[in-house]
C-alpha cells in the first residue's frame, strides 16, 4: 500500500497546497444475542481508502472501495479542491513521521475462535435470563475489530499502524405489566480480549438493578443537588466541556471565539478536565491520529480556567493553537475532524463520605445511558439513581436525565473526589454522522448544585 | 453475484443470498459562510446469508477480490449460528414504482453551490452575525438482491438531502436552527425552506421564563418525529418477539386517541426509503400500523412475520441504528420505512392562536438515552417556544420536558393539524410526514 501512495504523492502532490492517502482494513467479528435467541453472528470485512486535497483553503475529498482506480480518485479530490480553494491554506505544522506502530495486543481476539466468544457471550446471557421471575429478556452484544491502516501525505510522512478495538454490553431487560426496564453492563478495551471475561458479578447486579427500577418511582421534575458517579461524570464532562471543546466548534466562529478565549473562568480552582491519548489499553488511545499527528495528554481546563482546545491541524494553525492529535475519522468513508479521545475530570481531594454528608435532598446518580450536547446545553442519563435524604443514600428511583449549560453548570461542580476512574463501554461518540467512534471517559466523583431533572 | 451462490453451495451451504450496494455520493459542504468542502464517495459492498446444516451464517466485505474470505467468514458463522427458522424470499411480482428521478442524478455541483449559497445569503440577510453552513447529499444506489431460491432483482433508486443551518451566539446565548428537505426526488421548496430556518431565528431571539409543571404543548412536524421514535421501536416485530414491547398481544385494541392514523409507506412517492423491495427480496408496501387510534400491525422482516405468524411487511432493511444510512455489515432486521400519519381539520396557525399559553417545541435532545421501548421519552428543549396569547414569546431555555406517548397520544390530545409537512429523522436523515400535535399536560421542568 505504502507504494501506491507514494505513486499519488509523486503524479498529484504538486498540483495542490496538501494532500494525502488513507488506506484502511478491518476484520470484524460480531455476536448479538436478543432474549434466548443469537440473534446476530456476523464477519466483516471492509477495505478501502480515501485522498484528501487541500488548496488555497478549500478541501476536495475522495473515499472509495474501488482501490484500483486510485488514480482517478486523486485527480478528482485534487480538482475539486482547486474549484472550492480562493483563500490561503493554514495547517499547523508537524514533523513529517515515517513510522509503523504494529497492534501490541495483551491478548489478541483473533486468536480465540468464533465458537468460543459465542460461548462465552451465551454463559452470560443465560446467567442474566435465568436470573429469576421478572428478568424476561437480554440485548447482548459484543465485536472485535483488528484495524489496519496506512497513511501518507505531501509533507513526507508515511505511517502504518494498526489498533484493536473490542467492545459490547450485557443488559438484562425486566419487564412487568407493559413496562420495561433495563441496565447496562459495559465492557471495552483496545488491547485485550480478556476485557470480555469476569462479569458475572456485574451481570448479577444489573439484573438486580433492572427489577429494582421496575418497582421504584419516577424521580420528580426539577432542580436538585446531585452526586454523579464516576462513570456518569465521564460522560458529564464529555457533553458539558469535551464537545465545546472542538476546535471545528470555535475555528470559524468569531462569537464563540469571544466566549471560549483561553483564560476564561469554567469552574473553581480546584477543577481540571483533559483529553488524552496516551493511555494504553484504553478505547481512547491513539498513537497517531488520523492526519498523522502524534496524540498527547490535552489539558483543556486547569486551576478552573480554559487553557486548551481539541485541534485538527486546520482549527490548530487558523487559530493559531498547536495541533494536539484530536484529527480523527469513523473510517475512511469521511474525512478526520476533531473529536475525543479519552477525556476525565482529574481527581480532586473529597471522600465521597464527605460528598453525601452535605446533602439533605438530592440525588445520588449512578452509572450512564449517553448524553448529548448542543455546544451550550447538554443532557445526560443515569442509568440508575437513590435519592439522597438526610446525608444518606435512600430510595431507588428511576428515569433521571439531568440537563446543564456549560456556561453554569461546571460553576456549580462543589467538590471532587480522590476516586478517578475511566469506563469503557461497548458503544461510542457520535458527530457529523460519525458514528460510533471509540472514546473514553474518566472522572471522581462529582458534586454539583442545581441540577435540572426532567420528569413529571 | 451468481458466482458467490454457487461457491457456497459448493461449499456445502444448502441455500444462499446475496445483497450487492453500490453507490455514488457527491457532497457540498458550506461551513461559515463559505464553501468547505467538495466529496465524492464511492462504496461497493457484498453481504452473503447462507444456510448450511440447517444454521444461518452471515458475512459481509467490500474487499471485492478476495470474495473466497466472504464465503469462508459465512460458512464459519454458520458453524456456531442460529437456526435457520425462515426461507429466502421467493420470486414474485414487485411493485411497478421507481424511485430513480433524474433530476436529482443530473443535478450539478454549480446547481447544488447556487442552492447553499441562496439559504447562506438568506440567513445573513436577516442577521449578518449569524455562522451559516448548508450543503447537499447525493447519493445514487444500484442495489441487487439474489438467491438460490430464484429471485434475481435489482433497482436504481436516487437519494438527495439538503440542509441549511446557522448558530447565532450572542453573549452566552448559542442558538441553533436549521432547515431541512430529504427524498429521493427534487421536489423542494427552497425559499420556503430558507425562510423556515429564518423565521426560527426570528422567533427566538429572547428568552423567556417558564415554571416547572404541566402545561398546553405544541409538537411540530419535527418534534413529532423525535417522539415518534419510541413507536418506531414499538411496533418493531423484533421486540415485539422479544416480549419487551408495551404492544404486545395489542393487535386490533385501541392503544391511541381515534383521531391517530399512522401508516409506514415504503412505496411514498419520494420517500428516503421508499424501494421496490427491501433488502430481503421481500415487495416493500403501504402498512397501516394504527387507524382511527387501532393497532392494525407490526412491523417486520421475513424472520419475525414467521416467528409472529404475521404477515411480511416487507420492512427487512439493512440500517444502520439511528442514523438511518444503509449499513451493508448489518443484518436484515425490521426497520421503518417511511412514516405518514394523517392530520386533523385546522392549520397550525389556527391551533397555536387558540393555545392560551404553553410551549411550541420543535426540537428535543437527548431523547435516545430515554426508556424509548416503554414509551418514555425525556429531553432538553434544543429549540422551543413560550406561547402566550397565541403568540411565540420568546426561547424556553435550560428545560426538560418528558412524557409517554402511550399516554399523552390517548389521553392528552388536544388536536392535530391539518397541515402535513415533510421531516426528517432528529432532524437528519429520512422523510416522515407529521401534522402539528397540540397535547394538553405534559410537563416541562426548568430551573425556576
Amino acid at each position: 500500500m505504502k507504494s501506491r501512495i507514494e505513486q499519488v504523492m509523486k503524479r498529484f502532490a504538486d498540483k495542490c497546497d496538501y494532500l494525502e492517502v488513507h488506506f484502511e482494513e478491518t476484520e470484524e467479528s460480531r455476536i448479538g444475542f436478543n432474549g434466548p435467541r443469537l440473534s446476530d453472528l456476523g464477519r466483516r470485512m471492509d477495505f478501502g481508502g480515501n485522498v484528501r486535497a487541500l488548496h488555497k483553503g478549500g478541501w476536495g475529498f475522495a473515499s472509495f472501495n474501488s482501490v484500483d482506480r486510485l488514480e482517478e480518485f486523486a485527480q478528482y479530490a485534487v480538482d475539486q479542491a482547486r474549484t472550492v480553494g480562493k483563500e490561503t491554506s493554514r495547517l499547523a505544522e508537524v514533523e513529517p513521521v515515517v513510522v509503523d506502530v504494529p497492534a501490541d495486543l495483551k491478548s489478541d481476539p483473533r486468536n480465540v475462535s468464533l465458537e468460543k466468544k459465542v460461548e462465552i457471550l451465551r454463559a452470560y446471557n443465560e446467567r442474566a435470563l435465568d436470573f429469576g421471575d421478572g428478568i424476561t429478556s437480554t440485548v447482548v452484544t459484543y465485536f472485535d475489530r483488528f484495524r489496519r491502516f496506512w497513511f501518507g501525505n505531501s509533507e513526507g510522512s508515511l505511517i502504518y499502524q494498526e489498533r484493536g478495538d473490542i467492545g459490547g454490553r450485557v443488559s438484562p431487560v425486566a419487564t412487568h405489566d407493559g413496562d420495561t426496564q433495563s441496565y447496562n453492563v459495559g465492557f471495552g478495551g483496545s488491547d485485550d480480549f480478556s476485557v470480555v471475561k469476569g462479569l458475572e458479578a456485574e451481570i448479577d447486579e444489573a439484573c438486580e438493578v433492572a427489577l429494582g427500577k421496575l418497582d421504584a418511582p419516577k424521580i420528580k421534575g426539577g432542580e436538585y443537588t446531585v452526586i454523579l458517579d464516576p462513570r456518569l461524570a465521564g460522560v458529564f464532562v464529555h457533553e458539558a466541556f469535551g464537545h465545546l471543546s472542538e476546535g471545528d466548534n470555535v475555528y470559524e466562529d468569531e462569537n464563540l471565539q469571544k466566549v471560549m478565549k483561553l483564560g476564561r473562568r469554567f469552574g473553581g480552582s480546584f477543577l481540571n478536565v483533559y483529553d488524552t491519548g496516551l493511555d494504553k489499553g484504553l478505547r481512547g488511545h491513539l498513537v497517531y491520529d488520523d492526519e498523522g499527528v502524534a496524540t498527547e495528554k490535552t489539558y483543556l481546563i486547569r486551576e478552573g480556567e480554559l487553557v486548551g482546545r481539541l485541534h485538527s491541524r486546520e482549527t490548530a494553525g487558523k487559530m493559531g493553537e498547536k495541533p494536539t492529535g484530536n484529527a480523527r475519522c469513523f473510517d475512511y468513508r469521511f474525512a478526520p475532524i476533531p473529536r475525543m479521545r479519552n477525556t476525565c475530570i482529574a481527581a480532586g481531594e473529597a471522600t465521597f463520605d464527605e460528598m453525601i454528608a452535605g446533602i439533605d435532598y438530592g440525588v445520588y446518580c449512578i452509572s450512564a445511558s449517553g448524553g448529548q450536547t448542543n455546544g451550550e446545553m447538554f443532557t445526560f442519563t443515569a442509568a440508575n439513581a437513590r435519592m439522597i435524604r438526610d446525608g444518606k443514600p435512600a430510595e431507588q428511583v428511576r428515569d433521571v436525565t439531568l440537563t446543564g449549560n456549560v456556561f453554569t453548570t461546571l460553576e456549580n461542580i462543589d467538590l471532587l473526589a480522590n476516586d478517578l476512574a475511566t469506563h469503557d463501554g461497548g458503544g461510542g461518540c457520535g458527530k457529523a454522522g460519525q458514528f460510533p467512534l471509540p472514546v473514553t471517559h474518566g472522572s471522581p466523583h462529582v458534586r454539583i448544585r442545581n441540577v435540572v431533572i426532567g420528569g413529571e | 453475484m451468481k458466482r458467490i451462490i454457487d461457491r457456497a453451495l459448493s461449499r456445502g451451504a444448502a441455500r444462499a443470498e446475496v445483497f450487492y450496494l453500490n453507490s455514488l455520493q457527491t457532497e457540498v459542504s458550506y461551513e461559515a459562510g463559505r464553501l468547505k468542502e467538495l466529496a465524492n464517495t464511492e462504496e461497493t459492498g457484498v453481504a452473503l446469508r447462507l444456510v448450511k446444516d440447517g444454521k444461518l451464517g452471515f458475512a459481509t466485505t467490500t474487499k471485492l477480490t478476495d470474495l473466497d474470505r466472504l464465503v469462508d467468514d459465512a460458512l464459519e458463522t454458520a458453524s456456531c449460528g442460529d437456526d435457520m427458522e425462515f426461507e429466502f424470499a421467493v420470486a414474485g411480482d414487485l411493485p411497478d414504482t421507481r424511485f430513480f428521478d433524474k433530476a436529482v442524478a443530473e443535478l450539478s455541483v454549480d446547481e447544488m453551490m447556487k442552492h447553499s449559497e441562496a439559504g447562506i445569503a438568506h440567513l445573513l440577510d436577516y442577521e449578518k452575525k449569524i455562522n451559516a453552513g448548508s450543503g447537499t447529499t447525493r447519493e445514487m444506489q444500484t442495489i441487487r438482491l439474489s438467491n438460490s431460491d430464484g429471485v434475481d432483482a435489482e433497482f436504481e433508486r436516487t437519494q438527495y438531502r439538503f440542509y441549511v443551518l446557522g448558530r447565532l451566539v450572542e453573549g452566552t446565548n448559542m442558538l441553533d436552527a436549521s432547515a431541512y428537505f430529504g427524498g429521493t426526488a427534487l421536489d423542494v421548496d427552497f425559499d420556503r425552506l430558507y425562510e423556515t430556518a429564518v423565521d426560527k431565528f426570528r422567533r427566538a431571539r429572547t428568552n423567556a421564563d417558564l415554571a416547572t409543571g404541566p402545561t398546553t404543548v405544541i409538537l411540530t412536524p419535527r418534534a413529532v418525529a423525535d417522539i415518534m421514535l419510541t413507536l418506531n421501536f414499538g411496533v418493531s416485530g423484533a421486540y415485539i418477539e422479544q416480549g419487551i414491547s408495551p404492544l404486545v398481544g395489542k393487535l386490533g385494541e385501541r392503544i391511541f386517541d381515534e383521531r391517530i392514523t399512522i401508516r409506514d409507506d415504503g412505496l411514498r412517492p419520494g420517500g428516503y426509503r421508499s424501494a421496490p423491495f427491501d433488502d430481503e427480496g421481500v415487495p416493500m408496501q403501504t402498512t397501516t400500523l394504527v387507524e382511527s387510534g387501532v393497532l392494525k400491525s407490526y412491523l417486520t422482516d421475513l424472520r419475525t412475520a414467521r416467528k409472529l405468524n404475521h404477515a411480511d411487511t416487507g420492512n427487512g432493511l439493512k440500517a444502520k441504528r439511528l442514523i438511518g444510512t444503509k449499513e451493508l455489515g448489518k443484518a436484515p432486521a425490521p426497520e421503518i420505512t417511511n412514516w405518514v400519519m394523517e392530520g386533523g381539520e385546522k392549520s397550525h396557525e389556527e391551533l397555536l392562536s387558540k393555545v392560551g399559553s404553553g410551549v411550541l417545541v420543535d426540537s428535543i435532545m437527548g431523547l435516545l438515552m430515554s426508556n424509548l421501548i416503554a414509551g418514555e421519552f425525556c429531553g432538553n428543549l434544543a429549540y422551543g417556544l413560550k406561547i402566550e396569547n397565541g403568540k411565540t414569546t420568546g426561547r424556553v431555555k435550560d428545560a426538560m420536558i418528558s412524557g409517554n406517548i402511550y399516554k399523552l397520544l390517548k389521553r392528552n390530545i388536544v388536536a392535530l393539524s391539518e397541515d402535513v409537512e415533510l421531516t426528517g429523522l432528529l432532524g437528519g436523515i429520512g422523510t416522515h410526514w407529521y401534522p402539528y400535535v397540540v397535547l394538553r399536560d405534559v410537563t416541562i421542568a426548568t430551573k425556576s
